[in-house]
């Protein structure tokens, strides 16, 4: 079972918010969706879901062309950012409505919400409403929402951004378990990388409505293909060295060591990160952005260097790679 | 006290004073009306509640008939009034301005001065001295302001509550048995009050439309109590009749402060 992009674009008064889109997501696999705001994230997830129209291009679920089916004959399960609970009912009642308009008889109803209410852990709340629950326990009655719908494709917007960053990093774990036990395509929306490098297999950069890159996290990060790439994962953030020839060359702050010979440099600041320390160091090329261990210490008349190895080059006009 | 309280209690004085000089009234027998300070024998009475009861036709069928096209015409009004606010809340930022302005403008025309057209219209079509033909005029003069109200009520819901619907297979009725309708019960309510206000106080179209004493609206009943001599103003009838008129309204707002305070309170989605 597959999710299969093609050439998708889509068109707001003349503005193309995203154009050419291509991808193709397998069965179990998790891919992210990252990009700066704006850049077109959420409006493929609602092109995918059938809630706006494309204005290009065709969108296949399984081999099934489901460009002009309606978002209720495309079998997807979505988490909203928000939510999207209604408040006015309890959380049995929230995830009863959909069984209950596809159909499902009401002794059916009710066992499946406890199973999939027992798989979020969330037995106990079942009559709750939205309002007397944490923002981890909502989060959960959404995901159960879209586990009941027992979808061919999941779609993830943003679904972690309203909890705190420790919630988060519990959640993580748990919620990676629930989608990949499913064992269907999913997308996960997301601007936090980090977040994009746990959840998914392969990682698509999103740039001004277009695909930048489509890769794994691991090839994203030591192979970016452009410059924005470059930039947008990894942090602290890559530097941007301008080298003799007028092109930009780019080393990860963790390549950077101190030496005998190479650039003086004279530290600036310093950011202590518990495992770590980031130094920020005036040299005659720029900033440059170091990360060392906390214990190194830092040399009377330092010197930097690096591997040729670790030096990507872009083009200072266009940003993309260029092989050197 | 405070000075806000004074300013509360000289407000409330204010706006409660005469509804209680009205109830005063009406309770009143006429010499002691007349001469307040005066000893009397008999200073309260029923007679203006008995007589305002037992005319031909009793009061009570005014009251009613007022009732009858009141709650004709808000049904009425929010059935085209709840579809057109949630299409207006979907359209387009430029589109919904040119036809919210439009609706302000009509919400603001006087609407006297349509008065001969509308009853042109009602003597073609033959609508004369019938409830139901005052029940339409009502529902239409009260759509813009109702368009308005509910499409802003509309405009305010979290849209992705829509969205998610959608992916979970609700058609549009559905999610107007289920999630849109509701949501926006307070704004349904308070919509539905302003209505029936309207159409229980309206005046010229009543007076001109209905000749048949029996089917009198109460302004217009209430106006012919205040004019049934040349010799004397009846104001002990004329308030009973004000007094029992207004309750209804009085239980209206009872009834429904309980969705409208609710609403307000319970807005939180996202929380």
């Amino acid at each position: 079972m597959t999710l299969e992009l093609k050439e998708v674009g889509k068109k707001i008064s003349n503005q193309w918010i995203v154009e050419h889109l291509s991808m193709t997501i397998a069965d179990n696999e998790c891919l992210a969706l990252v990009g700066p705001s704006g850049c077109g994230k959420s409006t493929t997830l609602r092109l995918i879901a059938g809630l706006d129209p494309v204005s290009s291009g065709t969108i296949h679920i399984n081999d099934r062309d489901v460009t002009e089916l309606s978002p209720a004959k495309r079998s997807v399960g979505m988490v909203f950012q928000s939510y999207a609970l209604l408040p006015h009912l309890t959380v049995i009642e929230n995830l009863e409505l959909g069984l209950r308009v596809r159909g499902v008889p009401q002794r059916e109803r009710r066992g499946k919400i406890r199973q999939v209410l027992g798989l979020v852990q969330l037995l106990d709340r079942a009559d709750s409403r939205p309002a007397e629950l944490s923002g981890g326990q909502r989060q959960r009655v959404a995901l159960a929402r879209a586990l009941l719908r027992q979808p061919e494709v999941y779609l993830l917007d943003e679904p972690m951004s309203n909890l705190d960053a420790q919630l988060r990093e519990d959640i993580r774990p748990e919620l990676r378990r629930l989608i990949l036990e499913q064992s269907k395509p999913t997308i996960y929306v997301t601007h936090d990388q980090h977040e994009a490098m746990a959840m998914a297999q392969r990682i698509a950069v999103l740039h001004q409505g277009r695909i930048e890159q489509i890769d794994t996290p691991y090839n994203l990060y030591h192979n970016p293909c452009s410059l924005f790439v470059a930039r947008f994962i990894g942090r602290p953030q890559i530097n941007c060295l301008k080298d003799e020839a007028g092109d930009i060359c780019a080393v990860r702050p963790e390549a950077i060591h101190f030496s005998d010979s190479g650039l003086s440099c004279t530290v600036q600041s310093r950011e202590w990160l518990g495992n770590s320390q980031l130094l920020f160091l005036e040299t005659p090329r720029g900033l440059i952005r170091m990360m060392a261990s906390p214990d190194q210490v830092i040399p009377e008349s330092a010197r930097l260097t690096w591997s040729s190895d670790d030096e990507m080059f872009f083009s200072a006009e266009t940003g993309c790679r260029l092989s050197r | 006290m405070k000075p806000g309280r004074i300013v509360i209690v000289i407000l409330l004085i204010w706006s409660l004073g005469p509804l209680a000089w009205q109830l005063y009234t009406s309770f009143c027998t006429d010499q002691a009306l007349v001469m307040p300070f005066a000893s009397h024998d008999q200073r309260w009475t029923l007679a203006h509640y008995q007589s305002v009861l037992t005319s031909n036709p009793p009061f009570t069928r005014y009251l009613f008939n007022s009732l009858f096209a009141g709650v004709l015409s808000t049904i009425l009004t929010l059935l085209l009034a709840i579809p057109a606010g949630y299409c207006l809340s979907k359209l387009g930022k430029r589109s919904a301005l040119v036809i919210k302005c439009l609706l302000i403008g009509c919400a603001l025309f006087p609407y006297v001065l349509l008065f001969l057209a509308l009853l042109e219209i009602a003597r073609f079509l033959q609508l004369g001295n019938s409830l139901i033909a005052l029940a339409i005029p009502y529902a239409a003069l009260s759509q813009p302001l109702a368009v308005l109200l509910l499409a802003s009520a509309f405009s305010d819901l979290p849209s992705e509550l829509e969205d998610a619907a959608r992916v979970e297979g609700l058609t549009i009725l559905q999610r107007f048995r289920w999630i849109l309708l509701p949501l926006i019960s307070p704004a349904i309510a308070s919509t539905a009050i302003l209505v029936f206000l309207f159409s229980w106080n309206e005046y010229p179209i009543a007076l001109t439309w209905i000749s048949d004493s029996d089917k009198l609206t109460l302004p217009v009943a209430m106006a012919r109590i205040a004019g049934s001599s040349i010799h004397s103003v009846p104001y002990g009838p004329y308030a009973a009749a004000t007094v029992i008129g207004s309750i209804p309204l009085i239980l209206l707002v009872m009834i429904f402060q309980k969705p409208i305070v609710s609403g307000l309170t319970t807005g939180a989605v996202k929380g």
